[in-house]
């Protein structure tokens, strides 16, 4: 399932050719009516199906890149703290406290309203709301590392501490690590949703959460506008969480054996 | 036994909380103070308008016209005899703006969290009992489709259905205005104007404790002292509550401290779609006409409640757990 | 949640479009008035919260949604009445000659909330104190204010020093000339009065509490001077902060009326069918809103006239006021609007939807398109007052794209727009909303006018400069003959259209949808803002 979503969404500008944003028929077309819109026009007479094709390129690409940089901040951040300990540490972990104890998504709001609803800053805004749990998980399993045989030896022949942790401690610690990134993606398609509702979408892409806030108000006339990305949005979800559990699964069993 | 462990839990908590608030404070101010327009252009788009020396006089009256550093320092020594400061959004002070929409959040936050978690953890024992089968696997489906529903979508969906079709439950609103009630019929009122809105922010967290609870069990199914119970001849329900779903009950309490935040998030989209005058919407309200002192009173507010239950769900561990020792820190 | 419905004044003749078998006709004569009962809760939407309620200080249209009803003007908007306006706590007015002076006769046997009578020394009170020291446009038309005498208790002479025209100071009546008490006033700071929140008036509803977030509530005032007035004996304004909530409170008839279309018009045909309900389109008349593209100048491709027309060119005001207002606007080609009878130039140029001609223009300037169809890039920022201003926004990006300029949507929340366009200029086409207040003079004119500081929102930031579109701004408002004022403010028009110095679009205002037994709905030309004392339910 996610690997078709994928594959739309990659082929986005091929199955749906020019600016999804054009305007082509008259507002608010129902689907299945004429072959040209085949899923309908949203208020501006924009073709509903190229939108949510490439709804689903920006969709994807926002939550991955989301996910990408929380994993990215959050493992940098654990692994410094679980590896030099000390004051590091203490610092460090008592900035993502603070961080944990702020709503996520306040904080994800606050800092898109500031720097406006651009792809960049929404990505980045989602990911500041979410490198805490990865970046602690990190932490934990680079601590019942580090005294290893292997990281003594490391140190023996002579490597900087942050070499020996990036490049012998880390890639030991990943797996579980790993296994959060489907929930991180799932969260990030809902908190991109959430944000479009409260208009802080680019208003230069099409997303599915930014249709499904656009097609609210129009609810109860044309509800096929909140409802098709709806169900998209539905489809990913499971299909990234299912594909994340079948994954974690995987890893579990290779470490068990391992 | 038990007396000793939480005060030193308590203790340390305390002591940590204060490097934590500066942090808050510090990166709430930060983030208002590098935003562009100030709460002067917010209140001119709001009132269509006005010349120069208005603006002017308005900065200086709000203290505006003077620097971050002095305003960081007045806001801090202020805070230190504990007055959160003026709100230029609201014309009046802080405290008594947040004070009036803590209970709102708390009652709703709390609700939507009874419900998500005594709803999911059921459904999970459901689906642990017998892992695999397909009660489970379609209980497990449902519960992650509708945690995969934008919660305000979810929330619209049910007003027109419950609120407009057939006209069961309030559209919004925390309770019916001036309605003049007292005591039990004025918590029943209010207790009617939440069952949407609790719904809707409880069903998307009850797939988080469904799971929990569901893989917790399954894992435990394969444990020595479950075996050991099936042995001596325990069987079906009394097995599945008193040893396999008491013991899965533990992550699901770690859980309900990390999503409290996440849950105070969460609610600002509920509170504007149902019209609740609750902290969440007010924290986006705060941010949108640039009133810093208001950010701030919310955050720190927020930050509270969030540790208060991050306290209490240590304190719960320490006693659903005999094992655990004081490692739980952080 | 902000809004930017700012002060509106009276519009000669009321526009209306009818809503098939909804909307209200204002223009057949009325019944004398509908029979509304005594009694009974109207309930509205509100979508935001001033937290200055003081309507002699703040002249906008969230503050006189619920102002208007405790706090009385001199005279309100009407449609039949002469010089469109009904007497409210004046009786009558007469300008002198010369310019220099104007009488009101106040009404008589009227009381504030707190059971003081009501004066001409708090007329003078107001005027001198409020208006010209606080009133955030009443400082401007009240700056040669001079004195006010008060002969007697009804009687307020306005003494200005410099002739003023007549016409002006009349179309501010209704929105400018909020009278409050004096003696809770004097020797106070006025801006933080507590009286600025808890409103004290001589209005047919007192204040009676406001819970943030949740309602504004205000309850009948039994020693209204209009002893048969007021009919309602509570107006409850319901906070409601989402788009969507408006439409279904009300069907779920939880509030009885929704202004200043919280009923998103996209949805209004469905919700029009809904029985039970009605929806004018009317009542709005004197709060006119114009939908415009501003232009920075500074930007090289931007101060080629050329290049500004042929963005003119582009777009399609037809398919707008259809699409984006759903039929509830009219097209616009100049700076005063067409139902401003007296002030609109009918023979400003015209730029129709014509992309052929917008080509061959960007051609002329020397812009070709370049690989992928472009010929140049521009950030184009929409207001986000409204929804309208937003989906023109949406609409513009791709008209533009139509002939080659690609612009890139820059979205900003409101206090960074007003600093990104009025105080940083760092823009280069916009969409606006400003509102045409009944006067070219009042807010229109410094649209264009050069050599204003920056940092002052809703005027020419745009590097426009026409040294004689400056003159005849400066010449028009020294000027008290009414017929002389028109003809310059025409010539003002033509110049400004000549120069595409803005691009104006469209015309709006706003809907309101109410239950059908609520009577007496839209009979005045700014009826969401006045007071409503005649408004009542069906017996």
């Amino acid at each position: 399932m996610l690997a078709i979503l994928l594959a739309v969404a990659l082929a986005a500008p091929i199955l749906a050719p020019g600016d999804p944003l054009a305007i082509k028929g008259d507002p608010l077309l129902p689907p299945w009516q004429t072959m040209a819109h085949p899923l309908g026009t949203d208020r501006l007479g924009r073709d509903v199906l190229s939108a949510l094709i490439h709804g689903a390129r920006t969709t994807l690409l926002v939550a991955t890149a989301a996910a990408a940089a929380a994993l990215f901040i959050g493992i940098t951040v654990g692994t410094i703290a679980g590896f030099l300990g000390g004051w590091v540490d203490e610092a460090l972990m008592r900035v993502a406290e603070a961080f944990q104890t702020v709503p996520a998504f306040l904080l994800t709001l606050a800092l898109i309203s500031v720097t406006g609803p651009r792809v960049p800053t929404i990505v980045l805004g989602i990911a500041i709301g979410a490198w805490m749990q990865p970046a602690r998980i990190t932490r934990a399993e680079i601590l019942s590392l580090r005294e290893r045989d292997f990281v003594a030896a490391a140190r023996v022949i002579g490597m900087r501490p942050l070499e020996i942790a990036f490049r012998e401690v880390l890639p030991n610690a990943l797996t579980p690590v790993v296994s959060l990134a489907a929930v991180i993606v799932a969260a990030a398609v809902l908190i991109e949703a959430a944000l479009s509702f409260l208009g802080f979408g680019d208003p230069n892409r099409f997303t599915w959460g930014s249709m499904i806030a656009e097609g609210r108000t129009v609810l109860r006339r044309a509800p096929f506008l909140s409802i098709i990305p709806g169900i998209g949005l539905v489809l990913t979800v499971l299909a990234v969480h299912l594909t994340g559990q079948g994954v974690a699964k995987a890893l579990r069993t290779r470490r068990h054996a391992a | 036994m038990a007396g000793r462990r939480p005060l030193a839990l308590m203790r340390r908590r305390l002591i940590g909380v204060v490097p934590v608030f500066a942090l808050v404070v510090l990166g709430a101010f930060a983030l208002l103070e590098s935003a562009p327009g100030d709460a002067v252009d917010a209140y001119l788009a709001g009132i269509g308008g006005g010349d120069a020396a208005q603006m002017a006089a308005l900065r200086a009256e709000w203290g505006l016209d003077q620097g971050p550093l002095p305003r960081f320092l007045a806001y801090i020594s202020a805070l230190a005899r504990l007055d959160l400061g003026w709100s230029t959004a609201f014309g009046r002070p802080v405290l008594d703006v947040v004070l009036a929409r803590l209970p709102n959040t708390l009652l709703l936050m709390g609700l939507a969290t009874g419900l998500a978690l005594s709803l999911g953890s059921l459904l999970g024992i459901i689906c642990g009992a017998r892992p695999g089968s397909l009660q489970d696997r379609t209980l497990s489906l449902a519960a992650i489709a509708l945690y995969a529903m934008p919660g305000f979508w979810l929330g619209l969906v049910l007003i027109v259905a419950f609120s407009v079709e057939r006209r069961w439950l309030p559209s919004g609103g925390i309770e019916t205005v001036a309605s003049g009630l007292t005591g039990l019929d004025r918590a029943a009122d209010i207790g009617r104007h939440l069952v949407l809105p609790v719904l809707s922010l409880g069903l998307v967290y009850m797939a988080l404790y469904l799971r929990l609870m569901r893989d917790g069990m399954a894992e435990l199914w394969a444990q020595d002292f479950v075996r050991a119970a099936r042995a001596r001849g325990m069987h079906g329900a009394r097995l599945v509550l008193r040893h396999v779903a008491r013991n899965a009950l533990l992550p699901v309490v770690t859980m309900l401290g990390l999503q409290s935040a996440a849950m105070l998030g969460g609610s600002v989209v509920i509170e504007s779609v149902f019209a609740i005058p609750g902290l969440g919407r007010l924290a986006s309200e705060a941010v949108a006409r640039r009133d810093t002192p208001l950010l701030l009173g919310v955050m720190l507010l927020s930050a509270m409640v969030v540790m208060l239950v991050n306290l209490l769900v240590d304190l719960a561990y320490a006693m659903l757990d005999p094992r655990v020792g004081s490692g739980t820190g952080g | 949640m902000t809004d930017l419905r700012d002060g509106p004044m009276r519009a000669p003749l009321p526009r209306r479009r009818l809503l098939a078998g909804a909307a209200a006709l204002p223009f057949l004569p009325r019944p004398a008035l509908a029979q509304a009962k005594r009694g009974g809760r109207l309930t509205v939407a509100a979508d935001s919260e001033p937290p200055n309620l003081n309507p002699a200080i703040i002249a906008s249209n969230g503050v006189f949604f619920v102002a208007s009803k405790v706090i009385e003007p001199l005279a309100e908007a009407d449609y039949r009445a002469k010089d469109g306006l009904a007497p409210r706590l004046a009786t009558a007015w007469e300008g002198a000659a010369d310019g220099r002076s104007l009488t009101f006769t106040l009404r008589q046997g009227v009381t504030w909330h707190d059971a003081k009578p009501f004066s001409s020394a708090d007329v003078a009170f107001s005027a001198l104190e409020v208006w010209k020291k606080h009133g955030n446009l009443g400082r401007a038309v009240f700056r040669e204010l001079e004195a006010v005498e008060t002969p007697d208790a009804h009687t307020a002479i306005f003494r200005f020093a410099v002739p003023t025209p007549a016409q002006l100071i009349r179309n501010a009546l209704p929105a400018l000339t909020a009278v409050v008490p004096k003696h809770l006033y004097e020797g106070t700071d006025i801006m933080r009065n507590p009286a600025n929140q808890k409103l004290v008036g001589t209005g047919p509803f007192r204040f009676a509490e406001w819970r943030p977030g949740e309602y504004t509530r205000l309850v009948r005032n039994p020693t209204y001077w209009d002893q048969a007035r007021p009919f309602l004996n509570e107006i409850v304004y319901r906070v409601l902060p989402d788009r969507a909530a408006a439409a279904n409170a009300l069907e779920a008839e939880e509030i009885q009326l929704a202004a200043f279309s919280a009923v998103p018009l996209a949805d209004l045909d469905r919700i029009a069918k809904v029985p039970g309900m009605k929806v004018y389109s009317n009542g709005y008349e004197g709060l006119t809103y114009q939908l415009v593209v501003e232009i920075n100048h500074r930007r090289k491709e931007l101060s080629d006239v050329r290049v500004r027309r042929a963005i003119a060119h582009a777009i399609d005001r037809d398919f707008v006021v259809r699409a984006i207002f759903r039929g509830f606007a009219a097209t616009s080609q100049g700076p005063v609007p067409k139902n401003d009878r007296v002030f609109h130039a009918t023979d400003v140029a015209g730029y129709g939807f014509n992309p052929q001609r917008a080509n061959a223009l960007l051609d002329e300037a020397g812009y070709p398109r370049s690989e992928g169809g472009i010929r140049f890039r521009l950030r184009l920022l929409p207001a986000p007052f409204f929804n309208e201003t937003r989906q023109f926004g949406d609409y513009l990006r791709q008209a533009l794209a139509a002939v080659g300029i690609d612009a890139t949507i820059v979205s900003n929340d409101t206090p960074a727009h007003l600093r990104a366009v009025y105080t940083d200029r760092a823009f280069d086409i916009t969409v606006a909303s400003p509102v045409y207040r009944g006067d070219p003079a009042i807010s229109t004119t410094i649209l264009f006018q050069s050599g204003l500081p920056a940092g002052v929102p809703f005027a020419n930031q745009y590097g426009y400069e026409n040294p004689e579109v400056d003159a005849l701004i400066k010449q028009a408002a020294a000027t008290i003959d009414d017929a002389e004022r028109v003809r310059l403010y025409n010539a003002f028009q033509k110049q400004v259209t000549d120069d595409v110095a803005l691009v104006n679009v469209a015309e709006f205002s706003f809907i309101t949808v109410a239950r059908d037994n609520v009577l007496n709905v839209s009979n005045n030309p700014r009826w969401a803002v006045s007071n409503w004392a005649d408004t009542g339910f069906a017996v």
